[in-house]
């Protein structure tokens, strides 16, 4: 902390920077937001991490802001107009419109296997991508992308420093957990390509599940191996979708409604279900 | 660290002995903090587990009777049960935490706390998370002077200081230690001293009307006390808050102010800087105090300033802004009254905006010079 407080003198002077976090419940946005609040404080700034809280669970939509720069511009209210956007979920971008007040010309730091030219906006924007949740199942062994998605922040805005990020991480986080994050920042930091989208006349629309629908929230599917079911309904118990239905003594899953928690997987006394990633089953 | 945070930081450091409280959000975390601290064993406190807010509001009032340094926290309807025994313990040192929750959705407006202004409690506002902790130190300077033996409590804007996080800096325990020594209660129960003896030597404000104006008057004697504090707070720690009560920002020169509460302060405070950069003679009133009313400090406003914007993010129902009300009933008396108008903004916890605080600093520079609509005018809100 004390050497990277020295270097501040080298560092560009930061008046305000605006930052918007989109993730899903449970991929960790809100702790995004305040490792990178605590990094561009080691760096001698003020800052702010402003969650969003509603009806948040395990999945659902979730938003969270930064706010660095002086403490004479601080003000109190929500980020409308940022000067970055940080997804960490590949898929939220068909629901949720990731570039609403984003200055012209802004970055998007977006969770994607693709590189930025095969990603379409309307407009041209500052493109990084990084396949953050590849990066956080190698490192963590979770689909939680928030440590990979601030590494390729660093490298993708050079807003704030690798090792600022990494002294913010052991703030937050300690002991293993502390290492495996480390990792995923380094990790995403040298594998985020940064460049400009392709720009197109209209968004592709992508073919929607229906409304209330849980699909496009999943990372992983679960798998019912019928021959090991025991129609013993303990994932139906569980299940805290409901998404789970008994046909013929066995259980079956309603593709629909599951959020792909893992807990039936979790819970099944025979083994009977798997959570297989979902880009192995389906396009995303 | 978040708000909550540095409210269950300040009652550390302030060693308090009693703790009870009932989790509601958005204070909850206030007290998982202070729990926290005390299984770690970084706090020696006692935690009073009960069923409601009004059993922690006596729960308390009780440990401070018997003598101990408490602290309790709520939130808006929590607030609300607490009103009983809020109004009988007004001579008690308690110290109290409020995260503003509205009672028209659980997001911040002011409302709770300003349903509890006759209670006889000093009541002091938070913009930010370092004022959260240093308020919190200062409400028991304020509340344990032998002069005063009066609750105190201080709020913070729910959501928007409770889980936004910022840096605090914290401050030594040892510097604590000697600004705030342990509570003296001479009204402790005394096992050797008879019943009646006892009850003589409290001096309790009860009885006829004589009892409403010892109290009244022993309250608004608590605007000095808090100066004071502030003042010693600033020696000691080297941050203060305005004079306590009200901070003037960007007021030089001024033809017109507006005034704000809470973090709706903060953002007008940017705002302010901007219009003044523009050659918009407009500066900025914080209130700290809302109870008791500063009202010489309002009367020297009025007689510096031609016009005064007064944000109210509360309501009186079917009486208007509290503020308003009280800063208009303060100036009356005097010959040449500044123009005053009120606003109400974001109540129910609606998002503030700089605009908006423009808009009202811009009508408010306006009604100097050209007659405005003196209605009161609720800014933004869906």
């Amino acid at each position: 902390m004390q050497t990277l407080l020295t270097t501040v003198s080298t560092l560009p002077e930061i008046i305000l920077i605006e930052i918007r976090f989109h993730g899903r419940g449970g991929q960790g946005a809100v702790t995004a937001s305040r490792v990178l609040a605590i990094a561009a404080f080691l760096e001698g700034h003020h800052s702010q991490s402003i969650p969003m809280y509603g009806t948040e669970r395990r999945g659902a939509p979730v938003t969270a802001f930064v706010r660095i720069g002086e403490k004479s511009r601080m003000i109190r209210s929500l980020v409308h107009e940022p000067d970055y956007v940080v997804v960490l979920d590949p898929l939220l971008r068909n629901t949720v419109n990731i570039t609403e007040g984003l200055k012209p010309g802004g970055t998007i730091i977006i969770n994607s296997a693709s590189p930025p030219e095969e990603i379409e906006f309307t407009s041209e924007y500052k493109v990084a991508t990084v396949d953050a949740t590849k990066v956080a199942l190698e490192t963590i062994g979770r689909p939680i992308t928030n440590t990979a998605i601030l590494g390729a922040f660093a490298k993708g805005t050079g807003e704030v420093k690798l090792e600022s990020l990494i002294e913010a991480v052991k703030t937050e986080m300690s002991g293993r957990m502390a290492d495996t994050n480390i990792k995923a920042v380094e990790k995403a930091y040298n594998s985020t390509i940064v460049g400009k989208n392709r720009v197109v006349k209209e968004l592709k629309k992508v073919a929607l599940p229906p409304a209330n629908s849980r699909a496009d929230w999943r990372t992983f599917r679960p798998i019912v191996d019928p021959a090991k079911c025991t129609g013993c309904q303990i994932c139906w118990t569980f299940c805290p979708e409901h998404s789970i239905n008994m046909m013929e003594r066995k259980s079956t899953i309603d593709y629909i409604y599951c959020k792909g928690c893992g807990v039936c997987a979790e819970e099944c006394p025979t083994k009977a279900i798997t959570m297989v990633m979902e880009s192995e089953k389906k396009e995303g | 660290m978040v708000g909550n945070k540095a409210v269950a930081y300040g009652a550390k450091l302030a060693r308090v002995q009693v703790i009870s409280a009932y989790p509601i959000t958005p204070q909850t975390t206030i007290v998982q903090y202070l729990a926290e601290f005390i299984a770690n064993g970084e706090m020696k406190a006692h935690f009073i587990e009960v069923e409601s807010e009004l059993s922690a509001m006596v729960a308390v009032q009780g440990a401070s009777f018997a003598g101990a340094r408490v602290f309790t926290a709520t939130s808006g309807p929590g607030l609300f049960f607490m009103h009983h025994p809020m109004m009988e313990g007004a001579d008690l040192p308690v110290v109290m935490g409020v995260v503003h929750r509205s009672n028209k959705s659980m997001q911040p407006d002011h409302t709770d706390l300003m349903a509890q202004r006759d209670n006889g409690w000093i009541q002091l506002y938070c913009e930010n998370n370092q004022e959260a902790l240093d308020t919190a130190l200062m409400s028991y300077k304020i509340a344990e002077d032998p002069r005063l033996s009066t609750p105190t409590v201080f709020g913070i804007d729910g959501y928007i200081l409770s889980y936004t996080a910022e840096p605090v800096e914290v401050p030594d325990q040892e510097m604590v230690d000697e600004w705030l020594p342990p509570l003296k209660a001479p009204w402790a129960p005394d096992i050797h001293l008879p019943v009646q003896e006892w009850k003589k030597r409290q001096g309790r404000m009860y009885g006829s009307q004589k009892a409403w104006l010892e109290h009244d008057t022993k309250f608004r004697s608590s605007l000095g006390v808090i100066r004071e504090v502030n003042a010693g707070f600033e020696k000691t720690f080297g941050r203060s808050y305005g004079n306590g009560l009200i901070e003037e920002h960007n007021c030089e020169g001024a033809d017109a102010v507006i005034t704000a509460m809470g973090t709706i302060a903060s953002t007008a405070r940017v705002v302010v800087d901007d219009l003044r950069s523009e050659g918009k003679n407009v500066g900025l009133i914080k209130l700290k105090c809302y109870r008791p009313f500063p009202v010489d400090e309002i009367r020297g406003l009025a007689k510096k300033y031609h016009a005064i914007g007064v944000i109210d993010r509360n309501i009186s129902l079917g009486g208007g802004g509290n503020v308003l009300n009280e800063t208009r009933s303060a100036i009356y008396d005097i010959a040449e009254r500044p123009k005053v108008l009120g606003f109400h903004t974001g109540m129910s916890g609606d998002e503030v905006t700089p605009q908006m605080i423009r808009r009202i600093a811009e009508k408010t520079l306006k009604s100097v010079s050209e007659p405005v609509p003196t209605a009161v005018e609720w800014v933004g809100g869906a």
